[in-house]
């Protein structure tokens, strides 16, 4: 028997088999699908869970950011010459940074902190102040709610205006008229222009907010901040961040930033950068560990599910010893018998490797659903699953098939 | 009966031995079978239980390796031949029908008697064609699409006579076809046979019936695995009539 038309009726044969004895096709099927499912499940409650945590770094500022920070480069002593002449972090370095690579660089802030006195008609506070440029408040998350956002005009010409958190509108503004108001920062007057919009993270239902100290923000352009607030003649900004949406050119970036920056100040390292490398190395075994756990129960449950189904199938060939006899008497040699034997292994794994994904996936929706994660399916599991099934539906499926091609017709047929 | 041009024998075998077991507790089961068929013939194959009968048959069926002699099928020589090359020469050359049917019970009727073919590699249109001419032939065209279970028994010898004949082998094999069967439908098996043996088909009944036996032109009786000469032959043939009239 050979051809297309001889696997068509092998497997015709292999399917009547299996729905004619149901309950042990059920149970044979039942290991594959549990082998997969966990596979599966494991990998996506893995995954879920790490891709929430992903979420929570990329939105608290952290895994596409690159920072540049101001640094110290006097050790002891006193500066050498090449040292007191350099000015600091500047816009200047955000705008080589940015023309570095424009198609690289998903956005530029400008980050310039100070303690001051804040002042609404209504009240009087220490504060936090930031002054802010480029693409601060894209870059953070920021909409604005009320009022508008700081103009590039605004920055350009360091207008006197600001923009509140929703937690500082709040403690300034009480009476929530805000947009338009005057507000003292220091000795300036400025005017709200905007309210932003409260930021919201929990990392599960119930947590508190992780992002409230976002909402405490009062930003004026950074501009002001260094022209009027601070009176630094340089105007030296506290942070730089480039975003690079790009996790994997990241490196390559920071590399080649790093040396521009440093030929700017007169190679003086007077900035440090994020360590990308060991960020991306951190990110990258991230949940590996789980990974491998997982995949290790879903290779545990197959292998379980594997002997159970060689246990059945040499129980049930004890069924059917007398028919491999009659099929053998009118004709099938060994092999015949063996690539029947394995057809059917061959459709109880898939089947089984169907059913399992679905399983899986429900099965990792209830997870996630009940530990309040977005469920993330990877694909990857999915192959994984189906390849594992294969091989162990293969492997175990050998044995039986390899035992009934042996049969003797003469003795197999005498079977009682 | 004996053809009038001589034709290659569709069994012949010499001194064909078959040893169970081995050395100390070896059974001697045949001891040196010398046993030719001619085409066209219809032999029954008599003895005791325990006389070597089914070995023989086994090993005539292909089913099972000689330890020792020779045997030619239809002109091959078979006895050296591996468990593979067996299959095929079951499938092509030898047509089986066993006391309990032996059809696959999850199969229809048509698929019990294309069975053979499509081991044969026959294509799915000529099988069908086939085997809606065997059952036609066997007088069951009506049940093709049924079960086995749901065919009584002279129905269900009447597919294993279909499924025997499927790839026109040059042997039909028998062994106790109308063992299961009430008398009735048993002789309306065995008219069955007649016709086939009619038809030019080679026919090896094995049987300890003395009514299947007296159907056959000619008894071979197996005792003690060895063929009993002719001359107690012809005595035997003698007995089933006796037994009939006592």
């Amino acid at each position: 028997m050979s051809g297309r038309g001889a696997w068509a009726e092998r497997f015709g044969g292999a399917w009547t088999e299996l729905r004619e004895n149901l309950p042990r096709a059920v149970l044979q099927t039942l290991g594959v699908i549990l082998g997969v499912a966990s596979v599966v499940g494991g990998f996506s409650i893995s995954d879920s869970q790490r891709q929430q945590a992903n979420h929570l770094f990329v939105r608290l500022g952290g895994l596409d950011k690159l920072n540049v920070l101001p640094s110290e480069v006097i050790d002891d002593g006193s500066p050498t010459a090449l040292q007191t002449a350099n000015l600091g972090l500047r816009a200047a370095d955000a705008e080589r940074g940015r023309e570095l690579d424009a198609k690289l660089v998903g956005g530029v802030s400008e980050q310039k902190l100070l303690r001051a006195r804040v002042r609404s008609q209504l009240a009087d506070q220490e504060r936090q102040v930031t002054g802010v440029g480029g693409d601060y408040l894209a870059l953070n998350g920021y909409d604005v709610e009320q009022g508008r956002r700081f103009s590039l005009r605004d920055m350009e010409t360091a207008a006197p205006v600001a923009l509140v958190g929703s937690e500082a509108a709040a403690d300034l503004f009480p009476t929530g008229e805000i947009v338009g108001r005057p507000l003292r920062i220091g000795d300036v007057p400025v005017t709200v222009v905007g309210v932003l919009r409260e930021k919201v993270f929990r990392f599960h239902d119930g947590q508190h907010n992780m992002f409230a100290w976002r909402n405490r923000l009062v930003a004026v352009p950074a501009t002001l901040m260094t022209r009027r607030m601070q009176g630094d003649a340089y105007r030296r900004l506290d942070r730089v961040t480039f975003r690079i949406p790009d996790l994997d050119a990241m490196l390559l970036f920071s590399r080649s930033l790093e040396s521009l920056l440093k030929a700017s100040h007169r190679q003086q390292r007077d900035f440090r950068l994020d360590d990308v490398a060991a960020r991306v190395k951190r990110m990258m075994s991230q949940g590996d560990v789980y990974n491998v756990v997982f995949l290790l129960s879903g290779i545990l449950a197959l292998l379980g599910g594997g002997m159970v189904n060689v246990n059945i199938q040499m129980a049930s060939l004890k069924d059917r010893v007398r028919e491999v006899g009659v099929k053998m008497a009118i004709g099938a040699s060994g092999g015949e018998i063996f690539k029947g034997f394995m057809t059917e292994a061959l459709l109880m794994t898939v089947f089984g490797t169907c059913l399992g994904l679905v399983a899986g996936v429900v099965f990792s929706k209830v997870i996630t659903v009940s530990i309040g994660v977005p469920l993330a399916i990877s694909v990857a599991s999915f192959g994984w699953a189906a390849a594992l099934a294969g091989v162990f539906g293969f492997v175990f499926a050998l044995y039986p098939a390899w035992k009934a091609s042996r049969l003797s017709p003469m003795e197999a047929l005498r079977y009682e | 009966m004996s053809p009038t041009i001589p034709t290659i024998p569709i069994i012949e075998t010499h001194q064909l031995t078959k040893v169970f077991g081995s050395n100390g507790n070896a059974v001697h089961a045949l001891r040196g079978i010398d046993l030719t068929v001619e085409q066209g013939e219809l032999v029954a194959l008599v003895g005791p239980s325990g006389s070597g009968k089914s070995t023989l048959m086994a090993i005539l069926g292909c089913l099972d390796s000689p330890s020792g002699g020779t045997y030619a099928l239809a002109g091959r020589w078979v006895h050296d031949l591996s468990g593979g090359e067996l299959a095929r020469v079951r499938n092509e050359k030898i047509g089986f029908i066993f006391q309990s049917y032996n059809l696959l019970p999850r199969a229809s009727v048509r698929r019990n008697v294309e069975l053979p073919m499509l081991y044969a590699g026959l294509g799915r249109r000529e099988r069908r064609r086939r085997a809606e001419e065997l059952l036609e032939q066997v007088g069951i065209a009506d049940k093709a699409e049924a079960l086995p279970a749901q065919l009584s028994g002279g129905q269900r010898q009447r597919v294993a006579v279909a499924r025997a004949l499927a790839n026109r082998p040059a042997l039909l094999l028998a062994d106790e076809p109308t063992g299961a069967l009430d008398s009735q439908t048993g002789q309306e098996v065995l008219a069955l046979f007649r016709e086939l043996h009619a038809l030019g088909n080679t026919v090896l009944l094995v049987t300890h019936d003395p009514t299947v036996a007296a159907l056959a032109e000619r008894h071979v009786e197996i005792h003690d695995g060895l063929v009993r000469p002719p001359a107690n032959a012809e005595e035997h043939e003698a007995a089933p009539g006796d037994e009939a009239a006592a």
